[in-house]
């Protein structure tokens, strides 16, 4: 700790309490020193602090001291009054200003760091110029009328040699008219040491008159109060002082000017003399009068009668109101006489006397309420407690007593309590308690803001030199500070205090405070003019997501107008309007790949080299010259980087993210790029670049047209917090190295952004690699460009994007190569056969679709090829240059409900090899939504009554959500299977069309027309050509579908092969083909999308049979025969079928006796009629009830039918080839006239792969069925 | 009557702050907030002063402002709670249980799986309880 008299309140505390002398001197005195340039008070001033006088001093004790440092104040008799108040603002006022003008250079720099904040000391932080500020601010308070230590302790009267008749001017100098007032008023004592100074001009003055007027004025006044100073001894006027003793005093005038015409000699006179005047008049004199003071005062005031009698006399003036006004107690009141004592004592540093002064007179001003005397005695009491290095708890409580008591005088206390509480602060700072010392400058802010600001920035400075410290409340002073400051348009100072501030908040996340910060200084170097430096700060506000929207506005609105001020465009790196999500960069480029659409660049890599795998040459097809392949193929240099062509957009995917809430507009976003010419010297030249500044770089390519690649600029607006992804793309003209670097983009027309990529390449590579697959490239955004290629694109005609299941359609692809040179080998593999059948022949539909799919007069019934394979190779003819284009017959066909995604790649190859890239694949991507329509299902049963006759249930369900359908023909495919109506079409469908989640049943007839080569058939067989059968009534002209020469066949191929099981080739198999259409009536809009025709196939329909034979018992319904000659012998003929293909063996065994015991219980099942009953469901129950009334039950009578006997062979054994018929007679021998149900018999079958094969893959035993016979009597 | 409440990371980075005031004065009380952040930084640091709230994590009034008084609260993860009062008569153990209330809704919030440790807490229901206990307290 510092010694308290060398502290920097000590040094104060010597300049500001110390021994004021008025001078009083006549105008020629005032001349002949102004030939310096100086006043006469102003020459003297230098030499009037004394370091170490070293003089001894007795006070009021006996003991000798030895007084070290001393100073004088000389005051012209002018200035010894309170100063006003409004000058003294308006000089404090001009303090700032002028130390505002001073740091205004330092504002451009950098903002300071924290860490240098801390590791500077005191008086490197404070700006220096508040020593100058807080001591003009103490001195408006000088001369005050409570305190005495301004009161003159001496008078100085100085006449010129010159002046005529100068004795009588000394007289008129002390003429009590001339006088201060104060002196006049009584507030201070016109009774003071009175020195006599003669002064004499060598210039232009006589010695002879000098020492006659000296000589007069000794006899006079006194020889030791007489003085003679001889001056201005230089005749030209021209001396040069080193270390001019005047320079720090008055810098207003040029320091060499100052003193000119004073020799070194005269400067020796003027020191000897105020030395001689200090330490042989006025320290004497002092001395003498505290002496006498004490003595005075001892003898009325101390002791304990004085003090009770005092106490009462003072009691009795209680009535008198109270007073805060000085002017009860006159320099003649004891009151007085004991601060002057104090006073005194205190500027003779004999502190214990000036304290004991101070406490005496503190009660007494106490107990007459005088508070402002009370608060100046109890500040001094505090300072001469510091001073004197005694506790530092009594000098503290003294400062706050103080401070407190002059608040409590309100607004003209004020001031005194501003000058104490520095004081005070002082005194802690001194201490180290810079926390207390802060709070102590807090409280003296008051109201006016000028000063406020002053005091809460010297408060700032103590909490950084608190330790540890404060810098949360550093900042927020210094915040308050510069608002202050603001207010009254002290710009620079506010600039300065919140530039400090940047440091405390820079690195935080208190983003509330930052912005406010930020945004403020920005908007002050706008107004002292530093655009650049402004726009600078704002920068860091833009990106203000959270404030509210208005303050948004706010911001922005400033910044631009501040940008728009400074005139030029700025060039902003990490510009974070918009904020650009690095993540969401993606690179498309083509190479040997290409692309139609944006949706089929986005797509998995490994989907589409699932799909091209048969197509493309394979690198590593020969594994013996892979290596000679791939460096053929791509020199190694290559494979680093990707590949592009000239002429053809490399396209980058940026997310731009708007983080305010305000809607902003990006105009010009394009990508900033290099292109190198030649790969070889490709070091080289991106040196130079990276050299160069990218901004100049960037324009000369726009500029200058020297453009080897094309820039896409995109502009849109950003809505509040809206996130957009935008396209950019760069077409290179010219081969070389192509690299990506960044992204800029203008705000406004006046801001441009830019963002490099360089930051984040792991994360673009990551993506990259994905898309690569194993050739992955160092760099993603490096490309090598080579030459032009041709490109083939590529589109499908009218796809619809949404369609019922089952809808087939007629479409085009479509494509072209624009450039020059041929393509040829076109292949073409699509990811879903099932629903998309290329035509094999590039010819358009003459009658237009779907006409062209029905019947026509002759009918073609060749066969399609039916195998294809999954790659789909156009015609070698087929090439493709220049405009010509394409056009590619298609049929598409929703096979199945869903969201499917085609895929197409189109394989081809360059006519002029010269390249590294010797073919291409253009990729297509479509996906469709296909909507569930009609489901059908199918149910076959063998005919009871027809050998190759079956029963077909179809059961169609809408599943469509709004439309209905009408169904337009069902078709059998293949020539085996003939297909029948069994009810007229009209009671089918008597509405015509289907409804949504409607179920519908039909029946039909299905014959077997297939012709065993060996065995010849006799059943009546409809034609084999009848296989389609028309199930709509009205246009009866219309013509049936052709499902056997049009791309139905094809698409029913597909569905066969994906429905394919392990019984594929099982022979009781019928597919169907189902054509409906969508109802007319039901989607009047979107006509043109409207399906026109949809399919549904229906493959591998078992025929549901046990049993693989089928039987009948042919012979005469009727017989009439003549009972009375004998019985009747029958002939019958049983028709056996074998249906499967394998060899039937089967053996028929009669059973005679009692019909009905023997006939099978006439169960439910078997009372239908079919042999086969399949698991009852509901739809089920309702056709065995149809049957079962239809056919009825047999009549009650048939129970009793007369016996019968089987009178052939009770068993019979045959064997039936696969597919063939066997008749075997049997006979029965009838004795009465009756009905006859024969049907007490049994089949047992047995079923082998082969002819003679001893195992049996199947076995069964088959009841008879009911066969009537009606035999009658004969005529 | 409650003005704001805060929540402050152990690298002093602001993780929640909410003022309850009509008025446009969320810049003063976030600087008071980050103000108060030395007084509690002094308290960690000088726990002889505090004496016995040696091992409390209520820190007390941290400091009167002119028209508040600022409450600070610490918890043993180095998560300090800051609260700013206009009422200027309050009584000790009202604010103790407004910060146990509030520790425990902090807790809840930070449970969350996806918050992140030493980000902002966005959590709405943690906004809202704190609502709910700011205007449970008046101290009066």
């Amino acid at each position: 700790m510092v010694e308290p008299v060398n502290s920097s309140l000590g040094k104060m505390l010597l300049e500001e309490v110390s021994p004021v002398v008025m001078v009083l001197c006549t105008p020629l005195v005032e001349e002949t020193f102004l030939k310096n340039g100086l006043s006469f008070v102003e020459t003297l001033k230098p030499f009037c602090n004394f370091s170490n006088i070293d003089v001894p001093v007795r006070t009021s004790g006996d003991q000798l001291y030895r007084l070290k440092k001393f100073m004088l104040r000389l005051f012209n008799a002018a200035d010894i009054r309170q100063p006003n108040v409004e000058v003294a603002k308006q000089r404090l006022e001009h303090v700032i200003t002028q130390a505002g003008e001073k740091v205004f250079h330092d504002l451009k720099s950098d903002p300071p760091q924290i860490t240098d904040i801390l590791s500077n000391s005191e008086s490197e932080i404070a700006p220096t110029w508040f020593q100058y500020y807080n001591k003009e601010l103490i001195r408006t308070l000088s001369f005050s009328d409570h305190e005495a230590f301004d009161h003159p302790v001496a008078c100085l009267l100085v006449v010129s040699s010159k002046d005529e008749d100068p004795l009588n001017k000394f007289v008129d100098l002390f003429n009590t008219n001339r006088l201060p007032s104060l002196l006049n008023d009584g507030v201070m004592d016109p009774k003071i040491l009175k020195h006599f100074l003669l002064v004499h001009d060598n210039q232009d003055a006589t010695t002879e008159r000098t020492s006659k007027v000296l000589s007069e004025m000794r006899s006079t006044f006194g020889n030791n109060e007489c003085n003679l100073l001889c001056t201005n001894s230089s005749k030209e006027g021209n001396v040069e002082h080193q270390a001019n003793p005047w320079a720090s005093f008055k810098s207003s005038v040029p320091a060499e000017k100052l003193g000119c015409a004073l020799t070194g000699d005269d400067i020796g006179e003027i020191k000897d003399l105020m030395q001689e005047f200090a330490s042989r008049h006025i320290i004497p004199y002092m001395e003498q009068k505290v002496r006498d003071l004490n003595q005075q005062i001892s003898a009325t005031r101390k002791g304990l009668r004085n003090q009770i009698k005092n106490l009462w006399w003072r009691k009795g003036k209680d009535d008198i109101p109270d007073s805060t006004k000085g002017s009860i107690y006159t320099f003649s009141s004891t009151e007085s006489q004991i601060r002057i004592l104090g006073d005194y004592a205190f500027m003779l540093h004999d502190y214990e006397l000036a304290l004991s002064s101070y406490r005496l007179i503190s009660t007494d001003y106490k107990l007459d309420k005088a508070w402002k005397h009370y608060a100046g005695v109890q500040e001094m009491m505090g300072l001469a407690y510091f001073i004197s290095d005694q506790s530092i708890k009594e000098a503290e409580y003294c400062m706050e007593n103080a401070s407190s008591t002059y608040m409590k005088l309100g607004k003209s206390g004020f001031q005194n309590a501003t000058r104490c509480g520095l004081w005070w602060a002082e005194m802690l700072k001194a201490r180290d308690q810079y926390k207390e010392a802060a709070s102590v400058y807090f409280r003296i802010c008051g109201e006016e803001p000028l000063h406020a600001a002053v005091m809460l920035e010297q408060a700032s400075y103590c909490f950084v030199l608190t330790k540890p410290a404060m810098l949360h409340k550093y900042g927020f002073h210094l915040v308050l500070s510069g608002d202050h400051y603001k207010i009254c348009d002290q710009v620079n100072h506010a600039i300065r205090t919140y530039r400090s501030a940047i440091s405390v908040y820079e690195s935080t996340t208190w983003s509330h405070i930052k912005d406010h910060v930020y945004f403020h200084i920005g908007q002050w170097y706008a107004i002292v003019g530093m655009n650049d430096v402004a726009v600078r700060n704002m920068l860091r506000v833009l990106d203000c997501g959270n404030q509210s929207k208005s303050t948004q506005e706010i911001f922005l609105r400033d910044f631009f107008d501040i940008v728009k001020k400074t005139g030029m465009k700025h060039e902003v790196v990490g510009l974070r309007l918009p904020v650009i999500n690095m993540s969401s960069l993606q690179v498309i480029y083509e190479d040997h790949r290409t692309y139609a659409s944006q949706a089929s660049a986005l797509v998995e890599e490994s989907i589409w080299q699932s799909l091209e795998d048969d197509i493309i040459p394979s690198l590593n097809s020969g594994k013996s010259n892979w290596l000679e392949l791939q460096s053929k193929l791509l020199p190694k240099k290559y494979k680093e980087s990707n590949v592009c062509v000239v002429g053809e957009s490399v396209k980058l995917d940026l997310e731009f993210r708007n983080p305010l809430l305000i809607s902003t507009s990006v105009t010009s976003v394009s990508l900033i790029c290099e292109l190198t010419e030649n790969s070889d010297d490709l070091k080289l030249v991106e040196k130079e670049t990276s050299s160069l500044s990218l901004g100049t770089e960037h324009n000369q390519v726009t500029t200058s047209g020297f453009s080897s690649f094309t820039l896409s600029e995109v502009d849109f607006t950003l809505g509040g917090g809206e996130k957009k992804l935008v396209r950019l793309t760069v077409t290179p003209s010219e081969e070389g190295v192509l690299k990506i670097v960044g992204v800029r983009w203008e705000l406004s027309g006046s801001i441009v952004g830019v963002h490099y990529f360089q930051s984040v390449p792991t994360k673009a590579k990551t993506n990259k690699a994905k898309r690569k697959n194993k050739l992955t490239p160092t760099d993603p955004l490096k490309f090598l460009v080579i030459k032009s290629l041709p490109r083939l694109e590529g589109s499908v005609d009218h796809l619809p994007d949404k369609l019922y299941a089952g809808d087939l359609r007629y479409l085009v692809l479509e494509l072209k190569n624009n450039s020059e040179s041929p393509i040829k080998n076109l292949k073409m593999k699509i990811s879903h056969p099932r629903f998309v059948n290329p035509e094999s022949h590039e010819e358009e539909l003459t009658p237009g679709f779907p006409d062209c799919l029905k019947k026509g007069p002759e009918q073609n019934t060749v066969q399609r090829e039916t195998s294809r394979t999954s790659v789909f190779e156009f015609p070698k003819d087929v090439s493709l240059q220049g405009d010509r284009s394409l056009r590619w017959p298609l049929w598409l066909r929703a096979a199945i409900p869903g969201t499917i995604s085609l895929y197409f790649t189109i394989y081809y190859e360059m006519e002029n090899v010269s390249s590294i890239m010797k073919y291409r694949t253009l990729r297509m991507h479509y996906s469709l939504q296909v909507l569930p329509s009609l489901e059908t299902s199918f149910e076959i049963t063998p005919s009871p009554s027809r050998l190759q006759e079956f029963l077909v249930r179809m059961d169609i369900v809408n599943r469509a959500n709004s439309d209905s359908f009408e169904i337009h023909q069902l078709s059998t495919v293949g020539c085996r299977w003939g297909i029948s109506l069994l009810q007229p079409v009209d009671t089918i469908l008597p509405s015509k069309s289907i409804l949504p989640g409607q179920g519908l049943s039909c029946f039909f007839m299905i014959k077997d027309c297939r012709k065993p080569g060996t065995e010849e058939e006799k059943t009546t067989s409809i034609l084999p050509s009848q296989t389609d059968i028309k199930l709509i009534t009205q246009d009866d002209d219309e013509k049936l579908f052709d499902i056997v020469n049009s791309p139905l066949a094809s698409f029913h191929e597909s569905e066969r092969s994906c429905h394919g099981t392990s019984d594929q080739l099982s022979p009781n198999t019928v597919d169907f083909i189902l054509i409906s259409r969508l109802a007319k009536s039901s989607n009047p809009s979107a006509e043109q999308d409207l399906p026109k025709i949809l399919s549904h196939h229906s493959c591998h329909n078992r025929i549901r049979s046990s049993i693989p034979l089928s039987w009948s018992l042919d012979g005469p319904k009727t017989m009439y025969h003549d009972f009375s000659t004998s019985f009747c012998e029958i002939k019958l003929k049983m028709v056996i079928r074998n249906t499967s293909d394998g060899f039937l063996s089967v053996s028929i065994n009669t059973i005679d006796g009692l019909p009905d015991a023997a006939a099978p219980t006439p169960s439910s099942g078997n009372l239908s009629g079919w042999r086969y009953v399949p698991a009852i469901t509901e739809e089920m129950k309702l056709t065995s009830d149809v049957m079962r009334s239809r056919l009825g039950k047999p009549p009650p009578s048939m129970e009793s039918s007369p016996p019968f006997i089987w009178s052939g062979s009770s068993s019979t054994k045959v064997q039936i080839q696969p597919l063939s018929t066997t008749e075997i007679p049997v006979q029965i021998s009838v004795f009465s006239p009756g009905v006859y149900n024969l049907c007490s018999y049994t089949l047992t079958w047995e079923l082998s792969e082969h002819e003679n094969a001893s195992s049996s893959t199947s076995s069964g035993i088959c009841q008879g069925y009911p066969c009537y016979l009606t035999v009658l009597q004969s005529e | 009557m409650i003005v704001c409440v805060a929540v402050v990371g152990h690298q002093n980075n602001p993780l929640y702050i909410q003022s309850f005031t009509e008025a446009e004065d969320a810049l003063k009380l976030h600087h008071i907030v980050h103000c108060s952040l030395d007084v509690i930084d002094e308290r960690v640091n000088n726990p002889s002063k505090s004496g016995t709230t040696l091992n409390e994590a209520f820190l007390g009034l941290l400091y009167p402002a002119l028209n508040y008084k600022v409450y600070g609260y610490l918890t043993n993860t180095k998560v300090k709670f800051i609260m700013v009062t206009s009422d200027l008569d309050v009584r000790d153990t009202d604010v103790r249980s407004f910060f146990r209330k509030f520790h425990a809704a902090y807790v809840d919030a930070v449970s969350n799986p996806f918050h992140v440790p030493g980000k902002k807490i966005t959590s709405r229901t943690f906004s809202e309880s704190v609502t709910n206990i700011v205007s449970s307290y008046s101290f009066n």
